[in-house]
């Protein structure tokens, strides 16, 4: 396991999922060091991510249907391999984040005290 | 492959992807103005481990179980490439016992257990009449056919009710004539069994009248043969015994009809039948007494059996009276089911090769344990040494099972081919009772089952070595490596080549008693000769041989162009061939000259079957003389030849020269002649010594003409290169005239002994491969000991041990179980006598010749299969044992 900071956050594999399918949804078809920087980017380096992890990530959401991938060159005329979200991977996206809208609804409440 | 390819390839895309991302972020970070060097090592930290990534990625890819069993089929395939012998005994066992089941368990099922192709076949019954006074010469009789019409119009418990009764057919004028098997049947008969003729129709019962009968029904085989399968065949005109039918309806292919003496000893079918036209009696017909109909009845009921009987047997009764008054008899009625009609016979036979199949399948699940132990007890040390590397226990077991399941596959393989043509060998080689119902096809349950028990032998067995060393410390194994055997895996082998022994010698054993009996069977006197000896069965039909006079005049030419050919050395013929005719043919009851009351005595005289002969029968068939003289070539006078059972049973006790010169009456009535016995001859037995043979009385052929005849012709060379020139003799006499068959007298024995031979055969087969499975396991089980033990015999030798010792110790290794097999085999082959003994003949269960000549066998082959072993124990050099590893 790599060194990091304390105060970042370990990123779970269901969580890393979603924010790949997340990116993809939001920036269209992208390579996997994209998908990375846009992360990082987004969360403020507050997160402590094994780059490489994303590619298992991609993995996993290629053979659940929810990405396609295929290959193109990027910006600055590399080979790259380009993700992209399927229908199914939207609906993915769409029962994940209730399921985590309702999870953090109940931490919150339960924070809160709230009935 | 394609899998395999496409993943290869995804590696390649993530180390691609990876790399790129590597560069990207170094860039980046010397862009940022970091060194190359730092920039790569900050890049590498945040990417994380590759490798990792790169080994999940991969996993996700496929399926572990998968990627492992192609590894594992692999490491299988080197395996078995670096064993081949090992691979070839398991494959060929699996093979072997696989395909005799299979194939035996698939005839078995058709022939006794597949229901018959007819409409609720399990309600169809023959109908046979008991007469309690004649049932020790003639067990059953069929109906007459008045009989069969007086049950028809009386049954009330079978009002579904049919006959059938031989009939041959010379068909001539569109090709080469031909003689038909055929049947007459009731008009009723296709509709009755619920098999509708394939083409036209069946017959209609305006049709039983005479005049209009002149219908056929053929066989779909014939339609074939004969018409080249004519579509517009129905409605065609054939002629058949030179008068004009016509074809009404073409049978479908499977057609099942009884056929020979399946119905009744007494009234032969043909082998194969080939015709059918309707039973149309005339007023003459009506009064005559053959007792020639095969009744059938459906009996929906099995409660109805005893109220039909009584029923059947009341009418029969009530006939009698009016037909034979004065004759007083309680004949019974037999019902026999249409199954027992088709395989009664052979049942005994069949079941007995499928018990000796069954044996020689555990023998087989024997030796494959047996192999299997002793590759697992080689194998002990390696798999000791992947334990205590690391390798998990369960992996083992999964490349030792990958193993026996790829030998499964190759012994399954090659047992469904054994299978398949085991099936159609005896599908179609098989006795004629089995051929008839036997499909070529191998029947999938039995083949699965069969195919799972080898294989789970094997698994079994190979993953009791893991299991072993599962329970002991690596360590040990490694230390002793192979030269220790596990002692329970020894033992366990010991065992197993006993039990496979054992089996041996039971099937050895019953192999013996039935190549015995059968050699019994083939030597026996019959009362005629078998060898130099051609016969041809011909039956004159048609307009030309209306009269006795026409048909004895082209037997009379015939005979005598046949002994004009050079090499025959006497010719004749006779009506009914005893070796095939054992109960069939012309039959009278025989009274003695003082009887005076007919009625009184019918029942108590005994029956004869009348065998007409002309000149020279007995010189060529080589009928024993006992007393008397032969027939001349001439015979004035009413003459009579009589057989031994026949002269002993109308004068008990006396020898048979008291015969000569008294007189007998052959049946029917008071006024038939008196006919003065001239000679007295050997009984002619049947060719399948099956039953004691009917009594006869022989009859010069000019006094008792018959169309047809069997034509002996001896010779003193080969006398099938006779059968030519016979036939061109028939020829020129007549070229319309079918030769029904032509076949030498063994051949003609022979196919008496089918069943005999069949089962006689199987036996010994199998028992010689369940001897060569065993002679391999004590091979084994001895080699094994002397390669395992190499440097304690080494120790010992040159610890000055005497090398006559050391392979009387090799030798005991393989030999006491050998001993110990055929002790228990030869107690339970005497103990399981009781199912061989009806199919033994002129031996006891307890023969002598053949137990001696198992034990012998089975002691000299176990002996060379141990010596070679033992040899090379004591021929070990010590010095190079020592260095053994």
């Amino acid at each position: 396991m790599s060194k990091g900071t304390p105060d970042r956050t370990d990123v779970l594999q269901g969580m890393l999922d979603m924010m790949v399918l997340q990116t993809l949804d939001t920036m269209g078809a992208m390579h996997g060091y994209g998908i990375a920087r846009r992360i990082e980017q987004i969360s403020d380096a507050m997160l402590k991510l094994n780059e490489g992890t994303v590619y298992t990530s991609l993995m996993r959401l290629l053979q659940g249907g929810w990405i396609t991938a295929s290959w193109g060159t990027s910006e600055n005329n590399r080979r790259a391999r380009f993700y992209a979200i399927t229908r199914a991977g939207r609906k993915q996206l769409v029962a994940e984040s209730e399921k985590w809208d309702r999870l953090s609804g109940v931490i919150a409440r339960l924070r809160t005290g709230e009935k | 492959m394609r899998f395999l390819w496409s993943r290869r390839r995804m590696d390649a895309d993530a180390a691609e992807e990876l790399q790129a991302h590597l560069d990207l972020l170094s860039e980046r970070y010397i862009d940022n103005g970091m060194t190359p060097e730092a920039a790569r090592a900050e890049a590498a930290r945040q990417l994380g481990n590759v490798t990792r990534v790169r080994e999940d990625i991969h996993e996700m890819n496929g399926f572990r179980v998968l990627d492992n069993l192609a590894r594992d089929g692999r490491f299988a395939l080197r395996q078995i490439a670096s064993n081949r012998v090992f691979a070839l005994v398991v494959v060929i066992t699996m093979a072997l016992g696989i395909g005799a089941n299979t194939a035996i368990l698939s005839v078995a099922y058709s022939v006794l257990l597949k229901p018959l192709p007819y409409a609720n076949a399990d309600e169809i019954y023959s109908v046979s009449i008991i007469v309690p006074e004649r049932r020790e010469q003639i067990p059953s009789l069929p109906a007459t056919v008045q009989v069969f019409l007086a049950w028809q119009r009386g049954s009330k418990v079978f009002p579904a009710i049919t006959a059938l009764t031989p009939w041959d057919a010379n068909v001539t004028g569109d090709g080469e004539p031909a003689s038909l098997g055929g049947a007459e049947v009731a008009t009723n008969f296709f509709e009755f069994l619920g098999v509708p003729p394939a083409r036209g129709r069946g017959f209609i019962t305006d049709e039983a009248v005479p005049g209009n009968d002149r219908v056929v029904v053929i066989s779909d085989g014939l339609w074939r043969r004969r018409y080249g399968a004519d579509r517009a065949i129905v409605g065609k005109s054939i002629s058949l015994n030179g008068e004009p039918y016509e074809i009404v309806g073409v049978a479908p292919p499977s057609f099942l009809v009884p056929t020979r003496a399946q119905l009744n000893a007494i009234i032969p079918f043909a082998a194969r039948i080939d015709i059918w036209k309707p039973i149309a009696p005339a007023p003459a017909t009506l009064n005559n007494e053959s007792w020639n109909h095969a009744v059938l009845v459906r009996m929906a009921n099995p409660a109805d059996r005893k109220r039909g009987q009584l029923e059947l047997a009341g009418i029969l009764t009530d006939l009698a009276r009016v037909q034979m008054p004065g004759v007083k008899t309680e004949p019974l009625i037999e019902l026999v089911a249409v199954r027992d009609i088709y395989s009664a016979r052979v049942r005994r036979a069949v079941l007995l090769v499928v018990a000796a199949a069954a044996l020689l399948l555990v023998t087989a699940c024997a030796s494959i344990a047996n192999v299997f132990l002793a590759r697992g007890a080689s194998r002990a040390p390696e798999i000791a040494l992947r334990l205590a590397l690391g390798a998990g226990r369960g992996r083992i077991a999964a490349q030792m099972v990958t193993e026996s399941l790829l030998l499964a596959v190759i012994g399954g393989g090659l047992g469904v081919v054994f299978a398949a043509l085991g099936t159609r060998l005896l599908a179609e080689s098989g006795p004629d009772d089995i051929r008839a119902l036997s499909t070529t096809a191998v029947d999938l349950p039995f083949l699965l089952s069969a195919i799972a028990l080898t294989v789970l032998t094997g698994v079994a067995c190979a993953v009791i070595p893991v299991l072993h060393a599962n329970r002991r410390e690596p360590a040990d194994d490694l230390k002793d490596a192979a030269r220790h055997t596990p002692r329970r895996a020894a033992l366990a082998r010991q065992v197993l080549v006993g039990v496979e022994m054992a089996l041996a010698t039971v099937l050895l054993s019953a192999g013996a008693l039935l190549l015995h009996s059968f050699l019994n069977v083939m030597n026996t006197d019959r009362g005629y000769e078998i060898d130099g000896l051609l016969t041809a069965d011909l039956s004159l039909a048609g307009q030309r041989y209306q009269s006795g006079d026409a048909q004895r005049g082209f037997y009379d030419d015939l005979l005598q162009r046949v002994r004009a050919l050079p090499s025959v050395v006497a010719a004749g013929a006779i009506n009914n061939l005893p070796a095939v005719s054992a109960a069939d043919g012309p039959s009278r009851a025989i009274l003695l000259s003082e009887d005076t009351d007919f009625a009184s005595v019918v029942l108590v005289r005994p029956v004869a079957l009348i065998r007409s002969v002309t000149p020279g029968y007995f010189a060529a068939s080589g009928t024993t003389l006992l007393a008397g003289r032969l027939f001349d070539d001439v015979e004035p006078q009413l003459a009579a030849i009589i057989s031994e059972s026949l002269a002993a049973r109308l004068w008990p006790g006396a020898p048979a020269a008291a015969a000569i010169g008294k007189h007998v009456r052959q049946g029917g009535n008071m006024s038939t002649p008196l006919i003065p016995v001239v000679g007295v001859v050997a009984d002619a037995k049947p060719g399948g010594l099956d039953r004691d043979p009917i009594a006869a009385i022989y009859r010069p052929y000019a006094q008792w003409p018959s169309a047809s005849m069997t034509i002996l012709a001896r010779t003193e060379s080969d006398p099938a290169a006779l059968a030519g020139a016979i036939k061109a003799e028939i020829r020129s006499l007549d070229p319309d005239l079918p030769i029904t068959a032509m076949r030498t007298m063994r051949e003609v024995v022979s196919s008496t002994v089918s069943q005999r031979r069949f089962q006689t055969t199987l036996m010994l087969l199998f028992a010689i491969v369940a001897l060569l499975l065993g002679i391999v396991g004590v091979y084994g089980v001895t080699n094994y000991a002397v390669g395992s033990r190499t440097r304690d015999i080494g120790v010992r030798l040159a610890l000055g041990a005497d090398r006559w010792a050391v392979m009387r110790w090799a030798f005991a290794i393989g030999f006491r179980p050998v001993l110990l097999g055929l002790a228990a085999g030869l107690v339970a082959a005497l103990l399981s006598a009781n199912a061989i003994r009806a199919a033994l003949f002129g031996i006891t269960s307890f023969d002598p010749i053949s137990l001696a000549f198992v034990t012998a066998t089975l002691l000299t082959t176990a002996s060379l299969a141990c010596y070679f072993p033992a040899r090379r124990a004591a021929a070990i050099d010590p010095v190079t044992a020592l260095r053994h590893d």
